[in-house]
């Protein structure tokens, strides 16, 4: 009986101060993490991170580049078309190249009263228009003109711009 | 007697032999020949082969200005290539720009480097310096606003190519946490 006290006895001082020390440091730990003192930082959360854009120089003329390569549209076009009448076909000859990604829209303004005189309908990628019509019929003569390549997306058709060609039409009778 | 009227007879019939060659020969040559200073008759047929003019040029400029930038240039602007694709030299002009400040409040146009406060002006250079956007506005081509204009900003050899920035600076009062579009048309042409 007195040999079952001592044991109990040994026990509580050997292992009572380390449980006791085991509890405080939890609760510390635990105070510290759930209570800001007055120096604590908290994380903004609504910070993204990265480089703020605009201050990497290289990192936007990239950007920019991406975009740019997005705009660029080749085209082919006779710079000389020839219709034997007014009304019949000529060798227009409008090219969407297959690397081109875009649908293209060709209208045809004359330089002289910038009135429309033909509009395709879109072309593919990758095809051609070789002989048309155009839409007004035009007297014997020489024509300056303005063919315009308007670029769509071939996803949503949401325009995406134009450039011009200058080209001569000729109609000889 | 008999040897000496074999030799005669074989002797004439060899003349008469080349008498006869030759006179095949002469009537043969003068069908053939065609006298010196004459020609036969050859149709010639030529087809004109109609000018293809095939090119690569962007159809919109995307570009960044700003104040910050140390550079006189205070554009940020991606390298603008322009290729032709066919044996005729390309020349590529600005037609028209359609510039469009409203976002911008009391900010007009300028059309050189000499700014004022509340202008803004913007253009086209050359590259000089192989992938370096220009650091000088010095040689610049300047865009006119909503107006006609015949600028020419590259000329293009036959399967060659061209490489261009846009350049511009803006005064000290135009705002600068807003846009603005700038659109000019490009239009090429034989040079």
């Amino acid at each position: 009986m007195e040999a079952t006290v001592q044991s109990q006895s040994k026990w509580k001082k050997r292992f009572l101060p380390i449980a006791m020390a085991c509890l405080l440091s939890a609760a510390g730990v635990f105070l510290a993490l759930r209570t800001p003192g007055d120096d604590s930082l908290e994380l903004a959360d609504n910070a993204t991170m990265g480089i703020l854009p605009g201050i990497d120089i290289a990192q936007r003329q990239a950007e920019l580049q991406q975009q740019l390569d997005e705009s660029m549209i080749s085209f082919s076009v006779n710079t000389s078309p020839v219709f034997e009448t007014g009304g019949s076909e000529g060798n227009l000859m409008l090219e969407n190249p297959a690397n081109n990604a875009k649908l293209l829209v060709v209208e045809i303004y004359s330089n002289d009263t910038e009135e429309l005189i033909y509009q395709s309908k879109a072309l593919p990628a990758g095809s051609y228009i070789e002989n048309a019509r155009l839409d007004k019929v035009l007297e014997p003569g020489s024509y300056p003109a303005t063919a315009y390549f308007k670029a769509y997306r071939e996803t949503d058709h949401s325009y995406i711009g134009q450039v011009g060609a200058d080209i001569t039409i000729s109609v000889l009778t | 007697m008999k040897r000496k009227n074999l030799l005669r007879f074989l002797a004439v019939v060899l003349i008469m032999g080349l008498f006869t060659v030759n006179a095949y020969a002469a009537g043969s040559y003068q069908d053939k020949d065609i006298p010196i200073g004459s020609s036969s008759e050859v149709l010639m047929v030529g087809e004109i082969e109609p000018t293809i003019m095939s090119v690569t040029i962007p159809s919109y400029v995307p570009f960044h200005i700003s104040r910050s930038i140390e550079t006189e240039n205070k554009v940020i602007s991606p390298r603008i290539t322009m290729i032709s694709h066919s044996g005729v030299p390309v020349s590529v002009d600005v037609v028209y720009t359609n510039v469009n400040l409203s976002n911008l409040q009391g900010t007009t146009w300028g059309s050189d480097r000499y700014v004022s406060d509340n202008q803004i002006a913007i253009g086209f250079q050359a590259e000089t310096l192989a992938n370096q956007m220009p650091a000088s506005l010095d040689q610049t081509k300047w865009l006119l606003a909503n107006t006609y204009q015949y600028l020419n900003i590259a000329s293009l050899n036959a399967y060659g190519s061209s490489s261009i920035y846009v350049v511009g600076t803006l005064g000290s009062a135009v705002p600068e946490d807003s846009s603005f579009t700038v659109t000019p048309t490009f239009v090429v042409s034989r040079a």
